[in-house]
């Protein structure tokens, strides 16, 4: 099976419909299995409490957040460069998940927050350049969905992702700047949860959970863009009226 | 033939004179409604002075670049450029140049007189006219990209900030920082080093940026 294959969106749209079933079934047992791991097995943290376990959701949604922002930028290198639909169709449909995955990482922090800090929003140095990425998301969905021409859509989103891939280390480290030298709230940042094997194992399972959980929902977007964009075709309409 | 290009540019903001003043007496107005806001005494002003004044070449330079290709992309001019001799690139850069001339040059002049008005001492206002020098291409040329990149679309009067404003942070958190050590009596080159490596990043490969840009907007 080569790549020229799997690129062809028809070959994938007719392949990938028992993967997504099944792929989306394991990740959502999978999923509580490590929610089990991380509420009820890990050991309580002896400065925060309960409290910290909140990072088995937290910290992987921000991981998967500026991952999938990568992914999206790379796809939309791909696809300005080479020309391959299915990764026109990636690129876009990764914007809503990014997003999703920034609003959880955001959400979760703030209630994190509130039991570490004493508040529920701090203007930390992390917390802001998170919340600048959502508002990166937020522009390219706005910017594509604005376009009645979806092929110029993604064109230009696509310039868009990569200039602001380009322009993420620049914010980020002008943020934490920015923070550092504004000496910010009293309680700035919390000792780092001491790195005990028993609470990082089940922080890299929810990690590798969270991007199964990526390519369950990457791959049924996929082929709800592929639907979108080729209901016209005839390979389509033969494959509905089976 | 740049000095044509320079001529024809620069004629076409003197034939009507409000070019050069409406994003002037914009930026006063704008600085003059925040002390109807937040009140009169000036130890406040001192602390948020930086602030506010960056906020306000923001939006000048947003509303100005806003619909920067508009009329040249409805009259056909710019598919004219794009097919001719004529290198756009150049075109682009003796445009951006212009625009900012006509459109932050005078703020920065008038830099000293905002400095009266708000009790700005003179090294600050010195730092200031500084980073607005350096700091306000970059935001003219990004604001520039994003008017490229909604070219396409029939209304985008709020769509180009809403995308564009991300990428205007690292300019801001820069410059406000630059003047507020120096009303702190810190140091502050390190911060007016950034920003022109900022500007020496931006200003250069922004023409190609937007050649591409308008390219994929005229082409579909």
């Amino acid at each position: 099976m080569n790549i020229s294959k799997i690129a062809n969106l028809k070959f994938f749209y007719t392949k990938t419909q028992r993967i997504s079933i099944y792929l989306s079934f394991s990740t959502f047992v999978l999923f509580c299995i490590g929610i089990y791991w991380g509420l009820f097995i890990a050991p309580e943290d002896y400065l925060q409490g309960n409290s910290y376990r909140i990072m088995y959701v937290h910290v992987p949604a921000a991981w998967l957040s500026l991952q999938t922002y990568m992914i999206m930028a790379v796809t939309a290198f791909i696809a300005l460069v080479w020309k391959i639909k299915i990764m026109e169709i990636i690129s876009i449909q990764c914007a809503p998940i990014g997003a999703f995955f920034t609003i959880i990482a955001l959400v979760t922090g703030m209630i994190w927050g509130k039991p570490t800090w004493g508040t529920y929003w701090v203007w930390d140095a992390r917390l802001t350049s998170e919340l600048i990425l959502l508002f990166l998301y937020i522009g390219v969905i706005v910017l594509y969905s604005s376009f009645v021409d979806k092929r110029q859509a993604i064109k230009i989103t696509s310039l868009l992702s990569i200039i602001g891939l380009i322009n993420i280390p620049i914010i980020h480290y002008s943020v934490e700047w920015w923070n550092t030298l504004h000496q910010g709230p009293t309680v700035t940042k919390f000792d780092k949860p001491s790195a005990h094997i028993t609470m990082l194992l089940p922080l890299l399972y929810m990690f590798i959970v969270f991007n199964l959980y990526f390519l369950a929902v990457m791959i049924q977007r996929i082929r709800l863009g592929i639907y979108i964009r080729e209901k016209n075709s005839k390979w389509m309409e033969d494959l509905s009226n089976d | 033939m740049i000095n044509i290009l320079i001529k024809k540019e620069l004629s076409l903001y003197f034939r009507n004179l409000n070019n050069i003043f409406l994003p002037l007496i914009f930026f006063f107005l704008i600085i003059s409604i925040f002390p109807l806001v937040l009140g009169p005494e000036k130890t406040l002003f001192n602390k948020i002075i930086p602030g506010v004044i960056w906020i306000t070449a923001i939006l000048t330079t947003l509303l100005t670049s806003n619909n920067f290709f508009k009329e040249d992309f409805n009259a056909g001019i710019i598919e004219t450029y794009l097919t001719s001799d004529v290198s756009i690139e150049i075109v682009l850069f003796i445009r951006i140049i212009v625009c900012w001339i006509f459109t932050c040059l005078p703020i920065v002049i008038f830099i000293p007189i905002v400095s009266i008005l708000f009790d700005i001492t003179f090294q600050s206002s010195i730092v200031i006219l500084l980073t607005l020098v350096i700091g306000t291409p970059i935001l003219i040329s990004i604001g520039i990209f994003g008017s490229a990149l909604t070219l396409g679309l029939a209304k985008n009067n709020i769509l180009t900030p809403v995308i564009i404003i991300p990428f205007y942070i690292p300019v801001l958190i820069f410059s406000a920082s630059a003047i507020q050590s120096v009303s702190a009596g810190l140091p502050y080159d390190m911060q007016i080093y950034i920003l022109a490596s900022l500007l020496t990043l931006v200003l250069p490969t922004m023409p190609y940026l937007l050649k591409y840009t308008l390219e994929i907007s005229i082409n579909n």
